[in-house]
């Protein structure tokens, strides 16, 4: 005697909940009433939650709800086919791009690659002391045997963050023009950078092949491409109202006012959320690792593994290393907008 | 004071050797984090906790890190469903005397080796041996599934592959990431009724599910094997996974201290077949790893009912009957 039957029989839907017997699977709170020999009923609550677990003891035709949960797996093996069709074209150019990034870099000999990686910081920032740094680093990842792993991880953080800045800025841009388009995006925002990675990876896997490296790619670029959007919105929503007005005074186009005055007064918001967007793509690289992702993170795991904590360590610090040069990277890149946008005025 | 301090901590530690002869007390014990073991876990701890009176902690765990925690700290007091052959580290412990191997609760061993869908092998049988899966990489999208970095089958998988030459027959090795992307990848395999080829393990919920077949890698060679689980290994030869040990063991502490729980813990083992039965019914009823012991409990009373001492066996009279 459950507690909700009175509810189905006063509706008179008892003959509909016998239609289907139920075998629930005993629990072991049952299974340790039933050993010390007292009567479930008697320590079940005294008013229950009208749960779905709890309905369908009084009504067996009610799902319980890992049968709830077993439908959402049964419906998405069901639409995976037509989604696979629609998925798996879209996201290929992203294993080519993914696959091509690691072929070329690994393929370059250090001794053209280190100085290429030396210059582009040179170029990037104008800094001799960030400069310094990006060539001690990558002299000691070639030190102690790291450069290639080092270097791998390198060009998948290389092409996700590019993606995320290209598809991005267009997005942030849609968003500071249209209000309702931002109250659109800001939850899907809030969901990529909150829904924990495997929980969409895992379904993906039936969509695409193990082997592709769009999955470990998809997993980044859907992490990282957040602040790199918010922080376009928000600065090309900072714009002071006063320059726009003068710009309309000029009767400049929308498109000129955005590529001639919005963007370049947004800019340092901007930089500053790629910058964010290139540190969170190498926060994934662990989680992509387990995906397949190849580079440091797959050495961080195997220390965790086999517990052999020295290559774990290492491996762990050279993702920080590697994060810090990159921030400092694209940091001097910042303060070197910010200095020009300065003397300007 | 500090004569009465000693004297208070001798005497707290001698009430509590004293408590946890008469009522069992704490005991912690690993839950693994796979299927089978967490029937083995949820099984013993009822049995501990109705039959013997303890207050059971489960702790979860993997091999390695349950393990290592031993080592440096002496807890969890019991580790079941350890697969010894994965861990070298576990000898070294047992002759060091902090951990006492009690019994192989799969007692038949668990099964490792290259596995490929039964509807594959209906369909081409010849690729039930390794000479027939080599000379036909085409039929299974010539990919094989490789173990995850830091796994020790990842070491005598490569060299298997070398010593048969598979990159030579044309297949590409696939090194997955994780276990669960290997777990995913066959279940995505049997929805689209694609081949697969790979390693994996039984008893597992996957292999319980998904009904597979094993590759026959030839006799087993006991010196090939030894060879293939180095890396180093200068001439790898093939020769099939042994059935491994998976046993539960209890810090040497806890053995001595708790006679009684001890010896329910060594008669507790399980034969594949039983545990296959009760991993199958949990994939059937999409059941919890406590529902399907409480399944295993009330199908299998006699079973159970012979590792207890008599003690025990009246507390659960009520169940027997």
């Amino acid at each position: 005697m459950a507690f909700y039957d009175d509810i189905f029989n006063i509706f008179g839907l008892r003959d509909w909940c016998n239609e289907k017997t139920s075998d629930v699977p005993m629990s072991m709170s049952e299974l340790l009433a039933k050993t010390r020999g007292e009567s479930v009923t008697a320590s079940a609550e005294v008013f229950p939650f009208p749960s779905l677990d709890n309905l369908n003891k009084a009504c067996s035709a009610m799902p319980r709800t890992r049968e709830m949960t077993a439908g959402v797996e049964d419906g998405f093996l069901n639409i995976k086919d037509s989604l696979k069709v629609v998925l798996d074209p879209i996201t290929q150019p992203l294993s080519w791009f993914l696959d091509g990034a690691l072929y070329v870099f690994t393929s370059i000999p250090w001794f053209i690659l280190i100085p290429m990686l030396i210059l582009s910081a040179w170029y990037v920032s104008r800094s001799l002391s960030v400069t310094i740094l990006v060539a001690f680093t990558f002299l000691g990842f070639g030190f102690i045997d790291h450069l290639n792993v080092a270097i791998q991880t390198l060009s998948i953080v290389f092409v996700c963050s590019t993606i995320c800045v290209l598809f991005g800025v267009p997005i942030a841009i849609l968003m500071s023009k249209s209000n309702a388009f931002e109250r659109v995006t800001i939850p899907i925002l809030d969901l990529l950078q909150t829904l924990p990675s495997f929980v969409y990876l895992i379904p993906l896997i039936f969509l695409f092949s193990i082997t592709e490296s769009k999955l470990y790619g998809i997993a980044i670029i859907l992490y990282a491409i957040v602040p790199v959007i918010r922080l376009t919105n928000l600065g090309i929503r900072l714009v002071d109202k006063d320059v726009i007005e003068a710009a309309n005074a000029f009767g400049m186009s929308n498109r000129q006012k955005l590529l001639g005055v919005e963007i370049p007064l947004a800019l340092p918001n901007i930089m500053a959320g790629i910058n964010q967007t290139i540190m969170m793509s190498l926060s994934m690289v662990v989680i992509a690792s387990l995906v397949s992702a190849p580079g440091l993170g797959v050495l961080v795991l195997r220390g965790i593994r086999n517990l052999e904590l020295g290559v774990g360590l290492i491996a762990g610090l050279g993702i920080v290393l590697l994060a810090v040069v990159l921030d400092r990277t694209s940091k001097g890149a910042l303060t070197r907008i910010n200095k020009s946008q300065h003397q300007d005025k | 004071m500090n004569t009465t301090i000693k004297h208070m901590a001798i005497a707290g530690i001698f009430f509590l050797s004293t408590s946890s002869y008469a009522a069992c007390g704490k005991v912690t014990i690993t839950e693994m984090n796979w299927a089978s073991a967490s029937v083995v876990t949820e099984v013993a701890k009822f049995l501990m906790e109705e039959g013997y009176g303890c207050d059971v902690t489960k702790v979860p765990s993997a091999s390695v890190p349950a393990l290592a925690s031993v080592a440096e700290t002496g807890e969890p007091d019991i580790l079941t469903e350890l697969w010894v052959s994965g861990t070298p580290s576990f000898n070294e412990l047992e002759a060091a005397g902090k951990v006492t191997a009690l019994t192989a609760v799969l007692s038949d061993g668990g099964v490792e080796g290259w596995w490929i869908p039964q509807y594959t092998v209906d369909a081409h049988p010849e690729l039930a041996t390794l000479e027939g899966v080599l000379a036909n990489p085409d039929l299974l999208d010539g990919l094989f599934h490789q173990c995850p970095e830091g796994w020790y089958c990842k070491t005598i998988n490569s060299n298997l592959m070398t010593a048969s030459g598979f990159v030579e027959a044309g297949f590409e090795v696939f090194e997955h990431g994780s276990g669960e992307t290997m777990a995913t990848s066959i279940a995505a395999a049997f929805a689209n009724n694609d081949p697969w080829l790979g390693y994996y393990w039984a008893p597992t919920s996957i292999l319980g599910k998904y009904p597979m077949q094993m590759v026959d890698l030839g006799e087993f060679d006991a010196d090939a094997h030894t060879c293939n689980t180095k890396s180093d290994c200068a001439a790898p030869k093939v020769s099939p996974y042994p059935s491994s040990r998976v046993i539960t063991a209890v810090t040497s502490k806890f053995a001595a201290n708790n006679p009684e729980v001890t010896e329910l813990m060594k008669n507790l083992s399980f034969t594949n077949r039983q545990m296959g039965e009760v991993l199958a019914w949990k994939e059937d009823n999409n059941a919890s790893g406590e529902e399907a012991a409480v399944y295993f409990l009330n199908s299998n009373k006699e079973v159970w009912a012979s590792w207890l001492n008599d003690d025990a066996r009246s507390k659960l009279s009520a169940l027997l009957q």
